[in-house]
């Protein structure tokens, strides 16, 4: 109910400040993990539950749900109860890897939880974020979709769907014809055939591993190679090869703010939170109003996105773009090579992805990053496959690739298999992971520290004689993130804030919010219910509200501001 | 039995006014509450095995069981691919007329079986799914005390903004057992009598020198003491507003996501599991058969990638043949102009490709059905434009209607829509609810309990007022001497359904000779019903699985030419044939067959028969 200082260093006498993390020479992380590789669903929640043991008066775990598979649905509570109930701190939201072969935004999930717990009591900053907020993170929106990338063979893409089975080729039969692992090296990479002089591809000369297109001509030039696809086999007898996956949908176009059916939107599913992720998930967050940031993890690319993620949808609110702008700037700098961006504008139209539906369904300020990786070192220049194989076999030894090998296939007869392996390309390699999980969990602090905050100041009382008094108050919210978005205000989403007067001996006759410093008289009164007063537009963006109430009494008197996603703040004070 | 207040019972007397002579009409429907229609479809599954199976869909927010009666005749379990039914009424909760008639259905569908060859044939080629009362929650209104018309059955919001929700719904402050509608005199008002019937109410125009002397309210207190009555129920979502096509974000009735309601969600996931459905029939508040429906053409581009709303015409044009038909058995002109954004009858069709024939069973005409006009429909003779009685059937009025009273309403808000040309301008047209109690009036005294006189009442906030207006169901629940005859005629129609679903043949299959060991194969693939194999939306839904055309070739035969299976998508009915070749080598003796199976138009294979050589050019 009180704004929260930092009440538990201050009360322990101020320990000594140690530098860690972050400080080269600062003290050794209670919990150790290696930041230079990637986890599987079971090791990643794992390295959460170690978490929760080293502190468990801050970090908890709950299952929300159950996936496709029956993995938990976990989602781990960052805050300290001692400074306040959960239902009155503003919350954010953080997930990734909706996408299963999108992995790393776990790391980055759990890479946030841990900078925050080890700098809890050291680092004021942080412990002021762990004291006066709190932080729902669920490491993978798709947890069988990661553990298929890591246990199964795929490449960078695949996997990027639930494990639902779907009848994509519509004969009848579900998930009959996924990519094989023809040598079975855990790989899914391509076949090339030789057919010379009748393909469109040749070798570099500098480098046979690399296929160029013969670039158009009339001179009757043609390649000796053709690419025969992904690895793999006409499973089912239909004359196709690996046209039925397991799986075959986007979880991340299954929200329900724009949604479209299949044929608008393929992904979509049959209807919206179809999947039992997203449904769990999407309950989650109904549940907590208090939610006023939302943080999304994907790869690849260097993005910071924000929605619409259809043109038709319009322009968002001016105001809530301000925010949006305020931080996204800040996120480019933060991020090297990153660009914000808009999601249906820069990038691509996205019909019912996930931070759109918290925005324009909740309200509340979503981002989408697309995750850095080498592919994008600089998103201007894309990288040429032959610099791909300069890095792998520089940086990597050539572990990244699947030298081409021949193979012989049922339909295509003598072929060769081989290409880049499935953590090349879409996931960082592990000496620049770190980095990559740094800058964004902080971005996500950033975002944090701009949730609502609401101070009232000292009320001035006048006496406007005959026993009638004028209490005048300035409510103000010190942060970048408004009470109640615009688009909050706009489509009535939730709960208005309101903002009561309460004495015991106090008879409220008006009261209303002023329009003018000077001029008390301009004032739009309430007409019913004056001692509590509704406020739609809440607390904008580090904005003031001047407030008066004409009373009759004396005596103790508290005022108290109540809206969903910030603290509620009080301050009594005594009428003379 | 049913549980009917007596001055409620108008729908389980037998009508006993008309003095007309035999045949008499069939007895007025009993309307059910959910207790007594559950047993009503356990009874009728039990007493009818050998059709007739219980399947339940799952549970409304309240716990209710939510149930469909399968029926199927003779050969059910073998038939591959035949053709599903499913009809679906009383979504609207207050629409509980709906699911009698569904239940009359069920029980004429079950008992005639063994005697009725329209029956027969219908039950021996279709599957029929009967869901007599999706929105069992909100239906159970129709049977409690006070009676009001309930539509919402899901979580409620904060209808008036004032950071609390459901403070304020509506309540019967008289005690008289209805929630009805309240007036009160105030210089604010924006309504005032009709000058056509002082007892209906219209919207004052300025324009006119015309001044609004009422506000008009649901009947209710003013809990919140904010000058508003009833202005913010306890529930807001509704059943029928929550499927995904069309989903009105941030409506109070939509719901919080779509399927977030239980109704919704098992209807939805019903038709997911029932590949087989071939035609969707709803007894609701929608209508696809009476007023022209709103078409796009068929490659009507999107717009910001965006499909524009409507009926493909290709599928329009089937609608509109079928609604010939409908209103010619029914002789039904009950148009519903509500809402159709987030409805059941819209996703089946926009989301599924299933076309989706519904249909609003009742209202009070607003014009006497003229009597030579019934002649001719009697005799039968299609002479001439049928010319329906205008009839409005919207969901939205009603107390228990979120919508503010201004939109809703004791008056009339629309004015009149229908110019009486002999009328002279300066003669007051009536409202529309003046018409409505013109044939209340006329009905007699049986069907007086439709409209509460306005008398007086001393409110407890607002002073003196007055509660009457057009009772709950008025408009929802016909007279008891139409009440059988209403469900009669519709099965009538329903009967007619079960020829038009698609089915697959194979009205050619040849092989020729081309030389020793090498064949053409043709096979001619055709549709003889009425509907298309997929109706256009579903080719472009992809949702129901195409034909699957294929060569049942021996071991000891080749396929030279042509795909070892053809998906086939686009085959219209009346005789839409499709043919297929395939060049195969083998020995004389091979015997080749071709395979169509669907999931919804039934599976057939035939040997391939050997051309004549008189055939062979
Ligand atoms: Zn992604």
């Amino acid at each position: 109910m009180i704004a929260l200082t930092l009440l538990t260093l201050i009360q322990q006498g101020a320990p000594k400040l140690e530098g860690f993390p972050g400080l080269a020479a600062g003290r050794a992380p209670k919990v150790e993990i290696a930041w230079n590789r990637l986890y599987d669903t079971a090791e990643l929640y794992a390295h959460f539950d170690r978490l929760v043991a080293q502190w468990p008066e801050l970090f908890s775990m709950q299952v929300i749900g159950h996936s496709v598979e029956s993995r938990d649905m976990r989602v781990y509570t960052l805050h300290n109860p001692k400074s306040g109930a959960e239902a009155d701190k503003p919350a954010m939201w953080v997930d990734g890897n909706v996408h299963g072969n999108e992995v790393q935004g776990g790391e980055a999930v759990l890479y946030l939880a841990w900078y925050l717990l080890e700098n809890y009591g050291s680092n004021p900053r942080a412990t002021e974020l762990v004291d006066g907020s709190l932080f729902y993170l669920l490491p993978s929106q798709n947890p069988d979709g990661r553990a298929h990338w890591f246990e199964q063979a795929h490449n960078a893409h695949s996997s990027r769907t639930g494990v639902q089975p779907v009848d994509d080729d519509k004969d009848g039969l579900f998930d009959e014809d996924p990519p094989d692992d023809l040598d079975g090296d855990g790989q899914i990479v391509m076949m090339r055939k030789y057919v010379p002089g009748q393909g469109d591809f040749r070798l570099n000369a500098d480098d046979p591993r690399v296929m160029e297109r013969v670039p158009a001509n009339d001179k009757g030039i043609k390649g000796d190679w053709i690419y025969v696809g992904q690895e793999g086999l006409d499973n089912d007898g239909d004359g196709q090869v690996n046209e039925d996956e397991v799986g075959g949908y986007d979880m991340n176009r299954a929200w329900p703010s724009m949604w479209f059916t299949e044929f608008v939107q393929g992904g979509a599913g049959p209807y919206p939170l179809y999947w039992p992720e997203t449904r769990s998930i999407a309950r989650f967050i109904l549940a907590h109003p208090n939610l006023a940031a939302v943080q999304s993890f994907h790869n690849n690319g260097g993005m910071i996105l924000r929605g619409p993620g259809a043109e038709a949808y319009g322009e968002y609110p001016r105001a809530d773009v301000a925010v949006y702008d305020e931080l996204g700037k800040d996120g480019e700098k933060m991020l090297p090579f990153y660009k914000y961006m808009i999601i249906w504008r820069d990038l691509y139209s996205v019909f019912g992805g996930f931070v759109t539906w918290t925005y324009e369904g909740l309200g509340i300020l979503s981002f989408t990053n697309e995750l850095w990786n080498d592919d994008s070192q600089d998103p201007e220049k894309r990288i040429e496959p032959k610099e791909r194989y300069f890095f792998d076999d520089k940086l990597l030894l050539g572990a990244g690739l699947v030298p081409w090998h021949p193979y012989t296939h049922p339909l295509y007869g003598e072929v060769e298999i081989g290409g880049f392996k499935k953590d090349v390309g879409r996931v960082p390699p592990s000496f620049l992971e770190e980095e990559m999980l740094h800058r964004n969990a902080l971005f996500c602090i950033r975002h944090a520290e701009a949730l609502p905050r609401i101070a009232i100041q000292e009320p001035v009382v006048t006496d406007l004689g005959g026993g009638v008094r004028a209490i005048d108050v300035i409510v103000a919210n010190e942060r970048a993130i408004p009470t109640r978005s615009a688009v909050a205000r706009e489509k009535k989403i939730g709960t208005p804030d309101v903002l009561a007067l309460e004495g015991k001996d106090l008879e409220v006759l008006a009261g209303g919010f002023r329009g003018d410093r000077f001029r008390p008289e301009e004032i739009e009164l309430q007409e019913h219910e004056p001692a509590r007063l509704l406020r739609e537009a809440g607390l904008g963006s580090r904005a003031e509200l001047r407030v008066r109430w004409i009373v009759r009494g004396t005596g103790s008197a508290t005022i108290r501001y109540t809206a969903e996603k910030a603290r509620d703040a009080t301050r009594a004070f005594e009428l003379r | 039995m049913p549980i009917l207040p007596l001055h409620w019972a108008f729908c389980v007397v037998v009508a006993m006014q008309d003095a007309s002579p035999p045949p008499a009409p069939p007895p007025a429907l009993e309307l059910l509450d959910h207790a007594h229609l559950s047993s009503a479809l356990k009874a009728l599954a039990d007493a009818h095995k050998d059709v007739a199976q219980l399947v339940k869909l799952g549970s409304s927010r309240g716990g209710r069981s939510i149930d469909a009666l399968r029926l199927a005749g003779a050969g059910a379990a073998q038939d591959k691919g035949r053709p599903a039914i499913l009809l679906v009424a009383n979504l609207d909760g207050a629409r509980v007329y709906s699911s009698a008639v569904a239940l009359q259905h069920a029980r004429e569908l079950a008992g005639r079986y063994a005697s009725d060859d329209k029956v027969k044939a219908l039950l021996d080629r279709t599957t029929l799914y009967i869901v007599p009362r999706a929105n069992p929650d909100a239906a159970e209104a129709r049977f409690g005390t006070p009676r009001f018309e309930q539509r919402a059955s899901g979580p409620g919001v904060d209808d008036d903004r004032d950071g609390r929700a459901g403070e304020d719904p509506s309540t019967d402050v008289n005690a008289d057992g209805v929630i009805a509608w309240l007036r009160v005199k105030d210089a604010d008002g924006e309504w005032m009598d009709d000058p056509a019937d002082a007892r209906a109410l219209i919207k004052a125009e300025r324009a006119k020198g015309e001044r609004g002397v009422y506000v008009l309210w649901p009947e209710g207190r003013d809990a919140d003491k904010d000058e508003k009555v009833a202005e913010d129920a306890a529930l807001d979502a509704r059943v029928d507003r929550n499927f995904p096509d069309g989903w009105e974000q941030h409506a109070k009735d939509a719901g919080v996501f779509p399927t977030d309601e239980p109704e919704t969600r098992a209807l939805c996931d019903f038709v997911l599991a029932h590949p087989e459905l071939a035609l969707v029939v709803v007894y609701d508040a929608q209508d696809s058969l009476v007023g022209e429906v709103k078409s796009v053409g068929d490659d009507a581009p999107f717009v910001k990638r965006i499909p524009p709303e409507g009926v493909l015409e290709s599928d329009a044009k089937l609608l509109g043949e079928l609604g010939k038909r409908y209103k010619k058995v029914t002789e039904s002109a009950v148009k519903a102009e509500g809402n159709d954004k987030g409805t059941f009858t819209r996703w089946c069709y926009a989301e599924r490709g299933l076309l989706t024939l519904a249909a609003t069973l009742w209202d009070i005409p607003l014009e006497e059905k003229k009597k030579d006009e019934k002649k001719e429909d009697a005799e039968g003779g299609p002479k001439g434009e049928e010319k329906p009685v205008e009839q409005a059937a919207e969901s939205e009025k009603s107390p228990q209607a979120d919508k503010q009273p201004e939109e809703q309403g004791a008056g009339d808000k629309k004015g009149d829509t229908k110019k009486d040309k002999d009328k002279k301008d300066d003669e007051p047209k009536p409202s529309d609810d003046a018409k409505r109690l013109k044939w209340i009036d006329a009905a007699g005294a049986s069907e007086a309990w439709r409209f509460l006189p306005w008398t007086p009442f001393q409110h407890p906030e607002l002073g003196a007022v007055e509660i009457g207006g057009l009772a709950p169901y008025a408009r929802l629940e016909p007279p008891a001497s139409e009440s059988g005859l209403i469900a009669q005629k519709h099965l009538d129609w329903f009967l007619t359904l079960g020829e038009l679903v698609p089915r697959i043949q194979i009205a050619e299959c040849t092989r020729e000779k081309l030389g020793e060991g090498v064949w053409r194969v043709k096979a001619v693939v055709e549709n003889d019903a009425y509907l298309p194999l997929l109706s256009r939306s579903a080719q472009r839904t992809a949702t129901t699985r195409p034909a699957r055309v294929h060569l049942d070739l021996p071991s000891a035969g080749t396929r030279l030419g042509g795909n070892v299976q053809e998906l086939l998508e686009d085959l219209p009915g009346s005789g839409g044939r499709k043919e297929y070749n395939w060049l195969v080598q083998g020995p004389d003796a091979m015997e080749i067959a071709v395979t169509v199976e669907t999931p919804h138009a039934g599976t057939v294979t035939k040997q391939a028969q050997q051309k004549k050589a008189t055939e062979k050019k």
